[in-house]
């Protein structure tokens, strides 16, 4: 094909083929006739399949094709999608639906799009409810606590999988907090990540855990349809990640995939035109929930995925991070992406965006303010420049930060609780809050204590619930 | 007699200290090196006394063995370090000396006896002094046994501790004093026994007999007792460096070597951050005013650098620029602290109660601020959340915090503030927190945020330079810098100027006989600059920034170089094609351009670069479909002078980074592709990290963009212009930039270099009008000035100027070289050393090839400065 393919103007996404050979998942796609587009997923030292896996792992990689279209779809968003292997069952169509309507929902809005009735993946029999999902940011079914699974679910085999956890690590706290609470307890677990950011490999090497570092080779036609006018913007890449440590975890052999969601995960940026907008919705509850039910039914019955954070606030997760200072020198959650690192903080923390902000503000009532500030090699809350950064956090004159930031009624309990403290009350940012906002709150609603204990909603496995113990 | 066995020396020779570390005894080959050196001394007819550490890892491995509960583990551990004399002493092929089996059978029943019987802390002491004792009997044992008949001292005998008020028991053990003075009668009593010995440093005896430790420096600090003790000609201190520098070689690679100091200023230097002395050790030998020479083990033959008595002889000079970081202050506030007896008496109880010690403190009436060092209780406990407590109680107190104390050093320290106007013009971007300055007069400090340390230091370090506060043309007291002493990969020394060579030079002669004043181009100089940059291999396009400079000769010779041409106004735009060819790629980069200035930008091929919300939000139509590439601000600025930085909020340049996503939503509302961004923080840079920051966060930024294809980090490259400024590191920056680039293989990476082309290959020919005194001031009078050459008169830029007629001639006078411009700022050069000059005499002002011509203006209608370009 040599024709020019206009991204915006396409008609239909296809599915192509996934396969898989000697550790290289191979994925494509393609816009309406136009050239494959072929993303590579590489497995490092790849043990053989064992025959017994081979239906469950075949599942996994479908699934894992389905998902990480949604950096490819998003290009062009073009009217129709097609699979090549046929329809998929409702379970599956479900999922995908739910995942591209609200995993997109951010990016929609922020390019004035409407993606309602617009996703409808190939499926065998009837049409899809026709409201189901929309304009709810909580996705199609509310999921159940605990052990939360429909009594009538379909079952896949169970495999006898190796008790052991996958822990996907992102460079930032909450990944950190996982893997320590899981060490608490003696369970075995493997750092895993996908890409070669060196952030990652230097917090996963701090963790003294055996590494599985995947390799993601976005297809390079992708650069050019970027080059070309492709749409862009925030994609669901917490799906990826998880349907790729599916794959990983039949390949291998893990009983589990532990990730590190938080509660506030689930809670939306905000509505658009009647639907909700929640920049993490991949890391929120109802995807766990449906991606965890999928992988019992159609992957596994003894692969468990779940967030071991779930239960918890920021401000828990922050309290419990602050009692790990063998991170501090080496984690960021800043989201600028630190290609290169360097020694000093500014090498790991840009200080401008939101994962800066709110990190520093919801670390700042757990550490002693010296130690905080050594981390981040500045003061925040001491800079008037960014009043407007803080605002969002708080919700005060704007909305939620498009990020993977707490609630804003967390941020507000968090200031007031710096606000009360002598060493941080003249600090330019913390003194305006003092004067300026806090006047205008419920100074009942302001306390630090409730956002520290955990709620029962979560999924983790019996195995791995002795572990939320160490978090508080 | 031979030179092994010289003449005996008489009872009252001097004596020489000579201080070795733990890397410096620890190998055979490094003990042969100190045998040279002992025995060199000896030859000049001293006495030598030499102090030596433990063998390096040992002090260590016993502090561990101390620690350790186990009687089984210390009896190994005891064991392993035994076996490291042991493995030395194979090497040696040396009988295991009495002595030194004596220590180690002691170091094995100490261990096995564990701190029960002596006290922990005293058993600790004693255990932790073998690594001394053991190294020091081994060394006696090599030099007696390679013909330098060599004494072993027991240093305890000698270093008697003092005791101390407030003394604990641990730092009476772990960190003892001694008040050493001249002893004579110790010095006449170890002469009678020889003239070459070896003692311990780091430890001493207390009153009661036990043996203690000098704590951290301890063995330089012993050093520095011994030459107090033996009043000795010199102490020498022999490390793994040639001495002290003008500041951290890691952080400022082009630190000069301190030749010489006095002890107060090398002391306020060790304590504000060099790590070469340990500051306690200067002070025993300030009274008896014996000096320290600090020397490199493997480079014996660098002067290192001399400590001694004060020295009047030189001109006052800052010294030393160094930077402490991870400060915390305490501000504290309040209207009516002062006239109340006993409130900051209080206040400092508070830090007293919290364990916190103060280091600099600033007032003002109402104000007080103190600075607090980072320590583990400053760090890891409640401290500063409890002091903070208990002050606010009687003051409004703020907790700032990360800051770095920036201190410069030298003597008469107020006597040269005028000098620092540039040095302080930079301080003035920042928020500085706190200004000490001693009463001592050696030293001025400035608290400033963290962050900006790392760029800031070797910025200031330039300045001083520059600014000639810090005088490195004095050789006398400064020394080659780190780089060149130890740097690897070392920029070629430059090349010398092109108008030195005796042919060039007949050749302007020349030219000048025919009319001054006149501007001279050597196109060789541009194309050898031009083909330097190419060997930037990471750079994929070399723009040539015309505004430097755009006679047509340069133009054309930078398009037969393969230059692209970056334009910043639709006038260089025309120049530009009427000189080169259609196959030249063009890049249009105006600031504040008016609408048709775009207009006619977008009617040539050039990639046009807006730099502003501005243009695309309002003439939006303009651009449609078009690819444009955008300059951004990075949000800080760059470079010599304020005038020539180009980032920051306080410049007119680029798009504030928080504008993006609307300039970006505007552009895609217009079918813009934003191809390319450009970020340009200034001019005159010799710091090639700057470009790898620059790269770093642009590509960054553009990968929040899909439609980026290049990335433009602007030029600025520096040019060095003053005696003492180090080049620019090409195959540095090529380094820096090929990392970046490793990292997002993806965008090409365009520069657009200026001055640099061009400025070496200019020279202003003028001639000698007249001389005149007044006061103590001589001025050169020149048939040109500001009219042709702004660059003095608006940057404070330095150009060499040289008087061509008389090159060879000794420079005898001092000069203020100036213009015939009705102006009082119409100077080219000030305080210039020149041969007394004649009416007529040819005068060369250099490094004018950028910024020179294209600058120049009518004012005072003396007319067009004519350009004349030679092409071989």
């Amino acid at each position: 094909m040599t024709t020019t393919i206009q991204p915006r103007l396409t008609q239909a996404f296809r599915f192509l083929h996934a396969r898989y050979a000697d550790g290289v998942a191979e994925l494509a796609y393609a816009f309406d006739d136009g050239e494959p587009l072929v993303e590579r997923i590489r497995f490092p030292a790849a043990p053989p399949l064992p025959a017994a896996r081979q239906a469950a792992f075949d599942a996994a990689l479908k699934l894992l094709h389905l998902v990480a279209g949604v950096s490819y779809y998003k290009a062009g968003v073009p009217p129709k999608i097609e699979v090549a292997d046929g329809p998929l069952d409702a379970d599956t169509a479900d999922l995908l639906d739910a995942l591209y309507l609200h995993g997109l929902a951010e990016f929609a809005y922020r390019n004035g799009l409407d993606l309602r009735g617009r996703i409808a993946f190939p499926r065998v029999g009837s049409a899809p409810s026709p409201l189901r999902g929309e304009g709810r940011g909580e996705g199609p079914t509310s999921p159940q606590a605990g052990e939360g699974r429909k009594p009538d679910a379909r079952q896949a085999p169970s495999l006898d999988l190796p008790r052991r956890t996958l822990v996907p690590i992102g460079g930032g706290k909450d990944s950190l907090v996982a893997v320590e609470a899981i060490k608490s307890i003696g369970g075995e677990a493997t750092a895993a990540w996908v890409g070669n950011s060196p952030l990652i490999a230097a917090c996963a090497e701090r963790t003294g855990l055996p590494q599985l570092n995947i390799q993601r080779e976005l297809a390079p036609g992708l650069f050019e349809l970027n080059q070309r006018g492709a749409w862009n913007g925030h994609i669901p890449v917490t799906a990826v990640n998880s349907a790729i440590l599916a794959v990983a975890a039949i390949l291998y052999g893990y009983d589990s995939i532990a990730f590190a969601n938080e509660r506030s995960a689930s809670v939306a940026t905000l509505e658009y035109e009647g639907q909700q907008v929640n920049h993490q919705w991949s890391k929120g509850y109802a995807f766990e929930a449906m991606l965890a039910d999928w992988l019992h039914a159609h992957v596994a019955a003894d692969l468990d995925y779940c967030s071991l954070l779930r239960p918890y606030s920021e401000l828990a997760i922050t309290r419990a991070f602050a009692r790990l200072p063998q991170y501090f020198d080496v984690f960021s959650s800043c989201n600028r992406n630190f290609r290169i690192l360097g020694p000093r903080p500014a090498d790991r923390w840009c200080g401008q965006c939101p994962k800066c902000h709110f990190v520093f503000l919801a670390l700042a009532p757990f550490l002693p303010k010296p130690r905080l500030l050594a981390i981040f090699g500045r003061n925040l809350l001491d800079d008037e420049t960014q009043a407007a950064g803080f605002d969002a956090l708080l919700e005060y004159k704007d909305h939620k930060p498009f990020e993977c930031v707490g609630e804003g009624a967390e941020a507000r309990a968090a200031m007031h609780a710096l606000g009360e403290r002598p060493e941080w009350q003249e600090d330019a940012l913390v003194a305006r809050f003092r004067g300026e906002i806090l006047p205008q709150l419920d100074a009942a609603r302001l306390a630090l204590e409730p956002w520290l204990r955990p709620s029962p909603e979560h999924r983790v496995p019996a195995r791995l619930r002795p572990a939320l113990k160490a978090i508080g | 007699m031979t030179s092994n066995a010289p003449a005996p020396l008489p009872a009252d020779a001097p004596w020489i200290v000579m201080k070795f570390g733990g890397t410096s005894v620890a190998t055979l080959p490094r003990w042969q090196n100190i045998r040279e050196l002992v025995a060199s001394r000896r030859a000049e007819g001293a006495r030598v006394l030499v102090v030596v550490s433990a063998l390096t890892g040992i002090t260590d491995a016993l502090k561990q063995l101390c620690s350790e509960g186990d009687q089984d583990k210390r009896r190994a551990a005891a064991g392993a370090i035994a076996q490291r004399h042991y493995d030395l002493l194979a090497h040696m092929q040396l009988p295991l000396p009495a002595a030194l089996g004596a220590r180690l059978d002691e170091l094995a029943r100490l261990a096995e006896q564990g701190p029960a019987a002596m006290g922990e802390l005293a058993w600790s002491a004693l255990v932790q002094a073998h690594g001394e004792l053991m190294s020091s009997a081994l060394g006696a044992a090599f030099l007696s046994e390679s013909g330098l008949p060599t004494a072993w001292v027991d240093a305890r005998d000698c270093l008697a501790a003092a005791a101390l008020p407030n003394q604990n028991e641990r730092t009476k053990l772990l960190s003892a004093m001694v008040e050493a003075r001249p002893d004579p009668a110790l010095a006449a009593r170890l002469a009678a026994q020889g003239e070459v010995f070896i003692t311990q440093g780091f430890i001493a005896r207390e009153a009661a007999g036990r043996t203690v430790l000098l704590g951290r420096g301890g063995s330089d600090t012993s050093a520095s007792y011994f030459g107090a003790l033996l009043k000795a000609a010199r102490v020498e201190i022999w490390t793994d460096v040639a001495g002290m520098f003008t500041a951290n070689p890691r952080q400022v690679p082009g630190a000069r070597l301190l030749q010489k100091l006095d002890y107060e200023e090398a002391q306020e230097i060790a304590s504000t951050g060099a790590k070469v002395l340990h500051p306690r050790c200067l002070s025993p030998l300030r009274e008896p005013r014996v000096p320290l020479l600090v020397k490199d083990t493997n480079r014996p033959e660098l002067e290192g650098t001399v400590i001694g008595p004060e020295v009047r002889e030189h001109a006052p000079s800052v010294k030393a620029i160094s930077a402490r970081k991870g400060i915390t202050l305490v501000s504290m506030e309040s209207v009516g602290m002062w006239q109340q007896v006993g409130f900051l008496a209080d206040v400092f109880a508070h830090f007293k109660r919290h364990g916190l010690s103060v280091d600099l403190i600033g007032s003002a009436e109402t104000n007080v601020t103190v600075s607090l060092d980072p320590t583990e209780n400053l760090l890891d406990s409640d401290a500063v959340a409890a002091l903070a407590a208990d002050l606010a109680k009687v003051c409004r107190v703020k907790v700032i915090a990360p800051c770095a104390a920036i201190t410069l050093v030298g003597r008469g320290m107020r006597s040269m503030l005028h000098t620092l106007s540039s040095v302080l013009a930079e301080f003035g971007q920042l928020r500085v927190h706190l200004i000490s300055q001693s009463s001592n007069n050696l030293n001025l400090t400035f608290v400033v945020d963290e962050n900006v340390v790392d760029e800031l230091l070797p910025h200031l370090h330039e300045l001083l330079i520059a600014a000639g506060a810090l005088r490195t043309d004095d050789a006398a007291l400064f020394g080659p810098s780190w780089q060149s002493l130890y740097g690897s990969g070392e920029a070629p020394p430059p090349a010398e100027a092109w108008w030195r060579e005796p042919a060039q030079r007949k050749r302007l002669l020349a030219l000048a006989a025919e009319a001054t004043p006149r501007y001279v181009y050597h196109l060789p100089t541009v194309r050898r600059q031009a083909r330097e940059l190419k060997s930037l291999a990471a750079v994929d396009r070399l723009h040539y920034a015309v505004k430097a400079n755009t006679h047509p000769a340069i133009l054309r010779a930078l398009a037969q170089e393969g230059f692209a041409f970056e334009c910043v106004s639709p006038g260089e735009l025309a120049a530009v094609a009427a000189a080169v060819p259609e196959s030249a790629p063009l890049l249009f980069t105006p600031n504040f351009a008016a609408r048709a200035d775009f207009e006619r930008g977008l009617a040539t091929r050039a990639t046009v670069t807006l730099d502003a919300l501005y243009p695309i939000e309002h003439w939006g139509e303009l651009f449609r479909g078009r690819e444009i590439s955008l300059r951004v601000d990075l949000g800080r600025g760059l470079g010599h002078h304020e005038k020539v930085r180009t980032g920051g909020s306080g410049s007119k340049f680029g798009l504030p980074v928080e504008q993006l996503d609307a300039f970006l939503r505007h552009a895609d509302a217009h079918g813009v592709a934003v191809r390319g961004l450009h970020a340009h923080l200034g001019s005159g840079i010799l710091d090639p990290g700057h470009w790898g920051e620059v790269y770093g966060q642009l590509a960054a930024l553009a990968e929040r963009i899909g439609s980026v294809a290049f990335l433009n980090i602007g030029g600025g490259l520096g040019v060095p212009s003053h005696p003492g400024e180090a080049r620019l590191d090409l195959a540095a920056l090529d380094a820096v930039l090929r990392k970046v680039k490793a990292a997002y293989p993806h965008y090409a990476l365009w520069m657009e270099p200026g001055r640099y082309l061009v400025a070496d290959a200019g020279v202003l020919l003028a001639r000698v009008t007249q001389t005149k005194g007044k006061g103590g001031w001589r001025y050169l009078g020149v048939d040109t000035g500001m009219n042709s050459l702004i660059r003095p008169a608006l940057y404070d830029a330095w150009h060499e100027i040289a008087n061509l007629t008389r090159l060879d001639e000794p420079a005898t006078g001092l000069f203020q070289v100036v213009g015939p411009i009705c102006e009082s700022g119409d100077v080219l050069g000030s305080d210039r050393r020149l041969p007394e000059p004649r009416e007529g005499d040819v005068m060369l002002i250099a490094q004018t090839g950028a910024y020179g011509k294209v600058m120049s203006s009518p004012y005072n209608l003396r007319g067009e400065t004519e350009e004349v370009v030679l092409d071989d």
